[in-house]
């Protein structure tokens, strides 16, 4: 079966120019040279994230501003969200411990520091560590993400380092909703609040922006949507970054839970539904390349997106590890060369598949969201009961595109600790809300049941096959039985 | 005439690189003040420093004994919510 992936939404007025998300196929339409920078960064492509691997060093612990999805407070080992770590460490031992990840998880190739405060408010700390893995791992890509208040100050020295990415956090353009969404900054020596705060974090976030770009330097833009706060607003957001440069936008749903104790979490501001969250995405796709594979990790992530394998490089664990960097440096980079082949390889497969679609006679049905269960390659090969997480992709007569990546159970990993009567299993159903079918290699009878009365249809007849394929084969199947000819008022019409 | 850092101090580092009289320090199991360096910014700035990068209501104190940062003054969450939604929680 032929399977492409879109470069575009399916009707007129949704991704104008052919640029909706972060997948390989939308990053074809980046320029050469920012396609050159991140098409291997896991964090930038759904694609790469398969094959490549991230970490966070928490080096900097203070911070310069509130937010109001954030408490300083937090640290929880089974929770996974920005701003939350275990364990902070010092330059010398972010350092140590990156060369000891690099040379254990050769896939590892991008470093960042996020957190958990503001990494520009901790400079010394932020710049010492990366000094040093300049010069000691050259073969690390260094990335930092920031709130912007300081970062004017910081563009000189981000330019000295090996740093070609930046990322910025920015919620607003307008002060007044600002205010709705910072308490406070410290600002020249004193604790500034309200539209006046909001203000001066929105000019240094935007001057640091243009600075950025104009020492050639890749921003991308991470907002979070608030319901009734900035979500009629972030499409505005995306016009005005993406004018000034930034590459890509990364709209991420508000996390908010009274047990964080966070401002939005303890007043009941909710997050988003995936349906909205999909509909401001595509709203802003016209104006920008969207993000849509963020797994908002911790402060401290290691490994691949959505997995962290923290617990294994924790401080007195690589103080006993015996760490030959030149060596391992070498071995990276044979393996560096070998999933960039396979990458490439299938990059020309999936491209020669679209060219074959569009030959095709063209179906005239309504869209379907499908979930997927896979551990990576590009192939559904993971049991239903036991996906941590599923990836959304909707078919429709244009093709298959990604959407978003849903948990299979929620932000804490507690089963019953939590208080939660609902079980994993009803969770994760839930979790799958607006999809017609679910992809994996294999169902149990129970869910089965479950799935089936909730409206999903479970799918285990495509295991081990490329996940682009066997979504538009269950798509054609499914045209076919009759089953997507009315437009029920159920359905989506996505894009 | 000082300030005083107690438990409730997450130790976030924030507060050490802006005492103009490099009173504050790291320690276990929380940041500390030297009484003997501390001015409260006198001199200096009409402010607190400290207590005013400090995100945790309640860890500094001032001379009195009063927290300079009171309960509800930076996160914006009314105490009675906040313990309400901790109450709830300890129910479960």
């Amino acid at each position: 079966m032929e399977l492409p992936v879109l470069n575009d939404a399916p009707k007129a007025g949704g991704c104008s120019a052919g640029s909706c998300g972060s997948t390989d196929d939308q990053m074809n339409q980046l320029p050469d040279s920012i396609r050159e920078k991140v098409q291997n960064h896991p964090c930038y492509s759904e694609d790469a994230h398969h094959y490549f691997a991230r970490m966070h060093v928490a080096v900097a612990p203070a911070c310069n501003i509130q937010c109001h999805y954030c408490n300083r407070k937090y640290d929880c080992a089974n929770e996974s969200r920005p701003g939350v770590v275990s364990e902070l460490l010092t330059p010398d031992q972010a350092v140590k411990k990156t060369m000891a990840v690099a040379a254990t998880i050769p896939q590892m190739t991008v470093l960042g520091i996020a957190g958990p405060g503001d990494p520009l408010a901790n400079p010394e700390r932020t710049f010492e560590t990366f000094r040093r893995l300049s010069e000691e791992a050259p073969d690390i890509k260094l990335c930092v993400s920031t709130n912007g208040l300081a970062l004017p100050d910081a563009v000189e020295e981000l330019s000295k380092h090996n740093i070609d990415h930046v990322t910025i956090t920015i919620n607003c353009v307008d002060p007044e909703i600002g205010a709705k969404i910072y308490p406070w900054i410290f600002w020249n020596n004193r604790r500034i609040k309200g539209v006046k705060a909001a203000k001066i974090l929105i000019e240094q976030q935007q001057k640091g922006l243009e600075m950025l770009i104009a020492k050639g330097i890749l921003v991308k833009v991470n907002s979070v949507m608030i319901p009734g706060v900035n979500d009629k607003h972030l499409a505005e957001v995306s016009k005005v970054v993406k004018s000034k440069g930034a590459f890509l936008h990364n709209v991420m749903p508000l996390i908010a839970e009274a047990e964080h104790g966070t401002f939005y979490g303890v007043m009941g501001q909710r997050g988003p539904t995936p349906d909205e969250l999909q509909d401001l995405q595509d709203a802003c796709s016209g104006d920008m390349n969207m993000m849509r594979h963020c797994r908002q990790c911790r402060a401290d992530a290691v490994g691949l997106l959505g997995e962290d394998r923290g617990d294994e490089f924790t401080m007195d664990k690589i103080e006993t590890m015996e760490i030959d960097y030149q060596a391992a440096m070498e071995k990276r980079k044979v393996i560096h060369e070998a999933i960039q082949a396979e990458m490439d390889s299938k990059r020309l497969e999936k491209a020669a598949k679209t060219e074959q679609f569009k030959q095709e006679p063209k179906l005239n049905t309504r869209p379907v969201l499908m979930a997927v269960a896979t551990s990576g390659q590009g192939l559904i090969n993971v049991h239903f009961g036991h996906a941590k997480e599923f990836l959304i992709y909707e078919a429709s007569p244009e093709g298959v595109r990604f959407i978003s990546h849903r948990k299979a159970d929620q932000y804490c990993g507690g089963d019953t600790t939590c208080g939660e009567t609902e079980s994993t299993l009803m969770r994760t159903i839930r979790a799958l809300e607006g999809c017609e079918a679910v992809l994996c290699s294999k169902v149990g009878y129970e869910p089965w049941e479950m799935l089936e009365t909730a409206g999903i249809q479970p799918n285990g007849e495509h295991a081990m096959e490329p996940i682009e394929d066997a979504v538009m084969a269950v798509y054609k199947e499914m045209a076919a039985a009759g089953k997507l000819d009315a437009k029920p008022d159920a359905a989506r019409a996505s894009a | 005439m000082a300030v005083k850092i107690i438990e409730s101090c997450v130790n976030c580092f924030a507060c050490e690189p802006v005492c103009p009289s490099k009173a504050i320090y790291e320690a276990k199991p929380h940041f500390r003040v030297n009484s003997n360096k501390c001015t409260e910014c006198e001199g200096d700035y009409p402010v607190y420093q400290c207590a005013s990068i400090c995100p945790i209501e309640g860890a500094i104190l001032n001379s009195l004994g009063e927290p300079i940062n009171p309960p509800g003054s930076l996160t914006g969450i009314p105490p009675e919510k906040m313990a309400e939604a901790m109450a709830e929680l300890q129910a479960h």
